[in-house]
């Protein structure tokens, strides 16, 4: 069904970031706001997206923003850097979704959701590390990978989960001995992201504890928060919930801690 | 969302949080519908994978299983939870449970049709006595030993043996249990289970249909579980003398187990031996008798009552089995496969020795049988991806072939219906050994496909 031999040949088509992003990362690594904006600027799509994203409701900015130096200003350095790497993992999604019902709408949806609340979790930890609040742009990748590996395998994916109760990082491990998670870590390497974000992003898989406290810790709570995300009528529409398993245990611990950060009555 | 069927329980895993917001998106009637149509006689939602859950959660999906259970007669409700959900469970609902609650699955089977894991030793308690009572019964109905404890005081220090105890019932609630007539496959014996008044209605309630087609796959024992039935009149009298008749072409075996003749004239047991169905009064009598399950559930060849020949529709679509079964195997094992020969003639098994072997039927617009030959090291590779891990235990196997092959099934239908034919499939069936499908096959004559996959050759054959 899917071998090493398509995930090698996938990973090898994906484009290392565009010149302007990784000028605008750079700039923005060494905390030049402004200058970070002018190159991004350059970058038509990339305004675009970020114009689009700051503007989704859960900003809750009353007036609509448009210019990029201010959208730079309003994010900060690492909100900034973490909108830039969405949008880089933006960039791999298929312009028609098969696998899940999703389109460009409901997916840039989900990455501001996931980046708002992530940002949340951060403060409530009390953790100020712009590498670790990018982490969780990568997440999202997982589902871009899902799509791209499984989207002609559609039927039989359903039919191999008709008879046994089977996620697609199992289906994909069992096939191939690499998961969504590892691929995720290539792309991250590819686009010469922080190796920090891929350690978080393989314990956020429920599956690979990290053995760093800390990093794994980061793990339970990305882990935790997607499913938080994939309980949304939008996303359980698009038929996200049961991509990968839900390890109840794992983040059992840090629960109520979730549960009073997210306002869970 | 998709159920997950096995062992005739139909179940729902959703994952993450369940709410009034989101239920609906989860689960939908069609959903629950669709199920309830496989033939089974449970329909659970699991709470294992769900991590927060409150009233207006689960009270969609209430009202949903009793509209279902009231048309299907099925058991409905949810299994999967600890302590703490079995707590907020039961407080949501206080004295208005109507429906079930099984802490696993695995003690949801028990409650269920299905034979395999009969006769265990099984500790039971809870709060209510008239619930203890139930459960008591319902499962001993099932063939099984329950050991009531009367007070929580005793449950603790009986459980504290858990040895002594194959299962440990708590936490658990039964609503109202269906009954409807299941289908289970026990070995290669099937097993209906019937209840209350039989009479002119079992005409339109027990599907002929599959039956038929079961015979026709080669299954030869069919077990009416009579446990619950309280009489039977003449009409039902007669469909079950016709029943046994029209299997005696095939040679199949029809038994009555645990059926009561207080309410039922005596005079009606003998009709029924006379027609050739066995009574036994008890399910242990013929599954633990493994020589007589044996004896009963062979085939025979001999006794194979129509050698159907080919027809053109079914040439014409040969293809289209073909591929499902190729692709179906492909996607397990990740290897290609070549076709060697295509010929039409009885089938033909080079090297007999560790192979093994599975069919399935289908039928409704067109009829017929896939046969597939397997070296036990392609079994077993293909298996890997839905057990997980390697493993040489047999019995594991073969039931994993049995989902492999229904897969197949699914595939066949699938590809069918693309061409507007519509068929259904019967439950598969699997041979340890060439000998033993030999006996079912041996003088058919059909489309003998012999495929490689790497250097493994595999036997497709295609008869009616």
């Amino acid at each position: 069904m899917i071998t090493k031999d398509i995930i090698d040949s996938y990973i090898e088509k994906i484009p290392p970031s565009p010149k302007a992003l990784k000028e605008t990362l750079m700039l923005l690594n060494a905390g030049e706001l402004t200058k970070a904006s002018k190159v991004a600027q350059t970058d038509l799509a990339l305004s675009s997206y970020l114009k689009n994203l700051v503007n989704k409701p859960i900003y809750g900015f009353k007036n609509e923003v448009t210019e990029t130096s201010q959208i730079f200003g309003i994010l900060g350095v690492s909100g900034s850097q973490q909108a830039v790497y969405n949008y880089m993992v933006s960039l791999l999604s298929p312009s028609k979704w098969e696998l899940f019902k999703l389109n460009a709408t409901s997916f840039h949806e989900l990455q501001a959701k996931l980046s708002n609340r992530w940002k949340d979790i951060l403060e409530h930890l009390e953790i100020k590390d712009k590498d670790i609040e990018s982490a969780i742009t990568l997440l999202p990748a997982s589902i871009i990978v899902s799509e791209a590996l499984f989207c002609e395998k559609l039927e039989d994916i359903n039919l191999l989960r008709s008879v046994n109760q089977i996620d697609l990082n199992t289906v994909l491990q069992r096939l191939c001995g690499v998961d969504l998670f590892d691929i995720c870590e290539q792309i991250s390497q590819k686009w010469d992201m922080p190796s920090q974000v891929a350690e978080i992003i393989q314990a956020a898989s429920g599956v690979k504890p990290a053995k760093d406290e800390t990093t794994d810790l980061l793990g339970k709570w990305m882990h935790l928060l997607l499913f938080y995300e994939l309980s949304q009528p939008m996303f359980i529409e698009a038929e996200l919930n049961d991509f990968i398993d839900f390890q109840v245990e794992y983040v059992g611990e840090i629960y109520d801690d979730f549960s009073q950060v997210m306002e869970i009555g | 969302m998709r159920a997950l069927v096995k062992n005739g329980i139909g179940i729902f895993t959703p994952q993450g949080f369940l709410d009034g917001n989101n239920n609906a998106s989860f689960l939908s009637i069609e959903d629950i519908d669709a199920t309830a149509k496989l033939n089974v006689d449970m329909i659970l939602v699991s709470l294992k994978k769900v991590i927060f859950f409150n009233r207006n959660g689960l009270d969609t999906f209430v009202k949903m299983f009793i509209k279902v259970r009231a048309s299907k007669h099925i058991t409905i409700g949810f299994c999967d939870y600890d302590s703490k959900k079995f707590t907020a469970i039961s407080k949501f609902y206080k004295n208005d449970i109507n429906f079930s609650l099984f802490a696993s699955q695995d003690i949801a089977e028990l409650f269920s049709s299905n034979y395999k894991n009969q006769n265990k030793n099984i500790l039971l308690y809870n709060e209510d006595k008239s619930q203890r009572s139930a459960m008591a019964i319902e499962l001993h109905d099932k063939g099984h030993n329950p050991i009531i404890a009367q007070t929580e005081e005793e449950f603790k220090e009986k459980s504290s043996n858990a040895n002594a105890y194959d299962v440990i019932i708590q936490d658990s609630y039964l609503g109202q249990m269906g009954q409807s007539i299941a289908t289970r496959v026990t070995g290669n014996a099937i097993i209906y289970t019937v209840s209350s008044f039989l009479d002119a209605e079992i005409g339109n309630t027990f599907n002929i249909a599959y039956h038929n087609n079961s015979l026709n796959v080669g299954f030869r024992l069919f077990i009416f579980d009579t446990y619950k039935v309280i009489s039977m009149n003449v009409h039902a009298l007669n469909f079950f003398s016709k029943l046994s008749s029209s299997g005696a072409e095939y040679n199949a075996t029809i038994c009555f187990v645990g059926m009561t003749f207080e309410k039922t004239p005596l005079s009606f047991k003998e009709t029924l031996e006379d027609a050739g169905i066995m009574f036994f009064n008890q399910m242990d009598d013929i599954l633990q008798d493994k020589e007589l399950l044996e004896e009963l559930g062979a085939s025979s060849a001999a006794a194979i009552a129509n050698k159907r020949v080919l027809n053109k529709v079914m040439v014409t679509e040969l293809p289209n089995f073909i591929q499902a079964t190729v692709s179906t195997i492909e996607m397990m094992t990740n290897s290609k496969a070549a076709k060697d020969t295509v010929k039409i003639n009885e089938i033909k098994i080079e090297a007999k020795g560790d192979k093994i072997a599975s069919s399935i039927g289908f039928y409704g617009d067109m009829d017929g049988m896939v046969i597939l030959v397997f070296p036990k090291e392609i079994a077993k590779k293909a298996c890997e991806l839905l057990i997980g891990e390697k493993t040489d235990d047999m019995e594991l196997i073969l039931d994993t072939l049995a989902e492999l092959v229904n897969i197949v099934g699914g595939k066949i239908k699938t590809l069918l219906s693309d061409q507007k034919i519509s068929v259904d499939i019967t439950l598969p069936r699997t041979y340890p050994n060439v000998d033993a499908l030999l006996e079912i096959a041996e003088k058919r004559k059909g489309v003998q496909v012999d495929l490689s996959f790497d250097n493994d050759k595999f036997l497709f054959f295609l008869t009616r």
